[in-house]
């Protein structure tokens, strides 16, 4: 009965899915989805949303340095449990900024680089060569992402 | 150069002969006081050094059966010192001055080899010997040849521990260029041409005496012990060509390869390599060879390296020439990414599905996902749900267990083996009891598929499954 086309189970994917699957069932084990309002909706959204992250981002544990910026982001979060985020982007990025290397080396990727900074987590402390680096990594795993993602949403659909 | 190194054959005798009377006549005029702090005086103490340095090199290698023989041998050596960029611009102290020792006791038609007394005093010998031999270079040296001797040197096989060979014979070469007193200055003109020797040295000793630290390292050492052999000498000088090229990151190599193959002529254009760097990039020709730029260059090699990759992952960006289109088509498609997963969740928050049976098709979808539809269609829901689920995991253990160790799916596979669930249809069969306690079990299933956890935990679940999870 063993299957002859195992899925790796430390691949990413499937560390992910795993992860993703245990929040999803808790989130929905919170309350029942038939009875919820549009705020209900938005809130357990929010909640899947973030489960999704983090999934992805203990799946890749420290290893990236998006990862590691994505779950300080999160636990910080949780801790102040209040509505800190601008604050604590902007001191983030004032803190991070004098660490970027301001000096490019000549190849003129300033607004972008700043944009692709914004998008990965922990962007802003990269210098553009190990940002490239973070943003492939974090392509591949948001690939990921949205494939699980897409699965399950199908699958529930049904 | 090949006609250089065909002049240097031939050239060997009157080389060496013109060396002598030079190497006899500078001896006693051009010799440096400053230079000289050695107890010896001039020429014999000087010839005594040098026979003793040159012995002690010389005794590994050869017998002294001949002065010409000699003579090859140092010519040949002279030519490698000066041959890699690197290597010979970059030879320590140490180096140069053994090297103009030996031709120096080779012209003095030393036969006698005594053994090295090694180095750092010898090295000041011979550095200053080999200042002597640069100002004696203007004199009865005969420049074309020398310069010729220069070329075939160069792209001679390296020297090794003729480092001494090496440093006297760059030394001559740096007709009146090496001025300078320090012998480093000698060593690194050597290397090059002999116009643009003065510069380059000045600017090479400078960056050469750091690298000299680094790079001839090996070299500096061999010097010191009399197992310098020419043939050491020549794979150390390979293997230290080598070993610059190979030390360069990946984008440099090809820079490296152009260096090496171009040869010494390009040695001038390399100047500096940074000697702190642990990526050792060799400047190509025609390119600004400083230290920033030459960082700068490994950091562009890096970056656009990197951008072809993404370029790979980001699909529809293999037209798409330039870096900064290219930066804009991966924000564009990481913010596509991070919209669709906002998306996803949305969808994922209203959707209602049934929990119970979407679980575990779900895990084992995801599982066997690579494969298609299930073949094994989902083992979620039990075809006979009036089977207790409390029993599945008894049944299911023992080939769980078996099946844990192996891959995520078997634990499914052989859970379900006694449920034989064709198709996913058999979700809407199962019954809400059951389905809470599956979705429980699914819990547990996966932990103990991912966990290898025991059946206790498994059957822990089972109580707790009677708790409905609502979808």
């Amino acid at each position: 009965m063993n299957n002859p086309h195992h899925m790796n189970p430390r691949s990413l994917k499937s560390r992910f899915t795993t992860r993703f699957l245990r929040a999803l069932t808790k989130i929905r084990a919170q309350k029942p989805i038939s009875s919820s309002s549009p705020t209900e909706i938005f809130r357990r959204y929010r909640k899947i949303k973030v489960a999704a992250d983090k999934s992805m981002a203990y799946s890749v544990r420290s290893r990236k340095t998006w990862s590691r910026a994505m779950l300080w982001k999160l636990r910080s979060r949780s801790h102040r449990r209040r509505p800190v985020k601008t604050k604590f982007r902007q001191s983030v990025m004032k803190n991070t900024k004098t660490t970027t290397t301001t000096g490019e080396d000549g190849v003129g990727f300033g607004v972008e680089a700043s944009e692709l900074r914004e998008l990965v987590p922990g962007g802003e402390a990269m210098d553009l060569c190990n940002l490239l680096d973070e943003t492939a990594h974090y392509i591949k795993c948001l690939t990921t992402q949205v494939q699980v993602m897409k699965k399950i949403a199908d699958f529930y659909s049904l | 150069m090949e006609k250089d190194e065909a002049l240097t054959a031939p050239r060997q005798p009157a080389w060496n002969t013109e060396v002598l009377n030079c190497a006899t006549e500078k001896v006693g005029n051009h010799f440096r006081n400053p230079n000289w702090d050695n107890s010896m005086d001039q020429s014999d103490p000087f010839e005594s050094a040098l026979s003793s340095m040159v012995s002690s090199p010389a005794a590994s290698n050869v017998p002294v059966s001949g002065e010409n023989v000699i003579m090859r041998e140092l010519i040949g050596k002279l030519g490698n010192i000066c041959n890699s960029g690197d290597a010979s611009c970059y030879t320590t102290p140490l180096n140069s001055p053994p090297s103009f020792d030996f031709s120096m006791v080779n012209l003095l038609n030393r036969s006698t080899l005594t053994p090295f007394s090694a180095d750092p005093g010898f090295a000041e010998r011979a550095a200053r010997f080999s200042c002597f031999g640069s100002g004696g270079n203007s004199g009865g040296f005969n420049d074309p040849l020398m310069d010729s001797f220069n070329l075939s040197g160069n792209q001679s096989i390296n020297v090794n521990g003729s480092q001494s060979n090496k440093n006297s014979g760059s030394d001559k070469k740096n007709s009146g260029v090496l001025r300078s007193s320090s012998p480093e200055n000698a060593e690194s003109g050597v290397s090059k041409e002999e116009s643009s020797v003065s510069q380059q040295i000045q600017s090479q000793n400078d960056s050469g005496t750091r690298k000299r630290k680094s790079t001839p390292r090996g070299k500096a050492k061999e010097i010191p012990s009399p197992a310098a052999v020419d043939a050491k000498v020549a794979s150390e000088n390979d293997e230290s060509n080598s070993k610059r090229s190979r030390r360069d990151g990946a984008p440099a190599g090809n820079g490296n390869a152009k260096a090496s193959n171009d040869g010494n002529e390009k040695q001038s254009k390399e100047n500096s390599k940074p000697p702190k760097d642990y990526i050792h990039v060799r400047a190509r020709r025609g390119q600004a060879t400083d230290s920033h730029s030459l960082a700068e260059r490994v950091r562009r090699e890096k970056i656009s390296e990197r951008m072809k990759f993404l370029q790979d992952l980001v699909p529809g960006c293999n037209k798409v020439t330039g870096k900064a289109v290219m930066l804009d088509e991966i924000i564009n498609y990481v913010q596509s990414l991070q919209s669709q997963v906002e998306f996803l969740s949305m969808k994922l928050a209203t959707v209602n599905p049934r929990m119970d049976v979407n679980m575990e098709a779900l895990l084992s979808k995801e599982m066997f996902e690579s494969r298609g539809p299930l073949p094994h269609g989902v083992y979620s829901i039990d075809s006979s749900p009036a089977f207790p689920y409390g029993y599945q995991p008894q049944q299911g253990l023992p080939p769980l267990n078996n099946g844990i160790p192996n891959t995520t799916e078997t634990p499914f596979s052989m859970k379900t083996q006694g449920f034989q669930l064709p198709s996913i249809d058999r979700f809407t069969d199962a019954h809400p009891q059951v389905g809470s306690m599956w979705e429980d079990d699914l819990q547990s299933i996966v932990q103990m598929g991912f966990a290898q956890n025991q059946p206790q935990s498994y059957q822990g679940s089972i109580p707790t499954g009677q708790v409905k999870m609502e979808l």
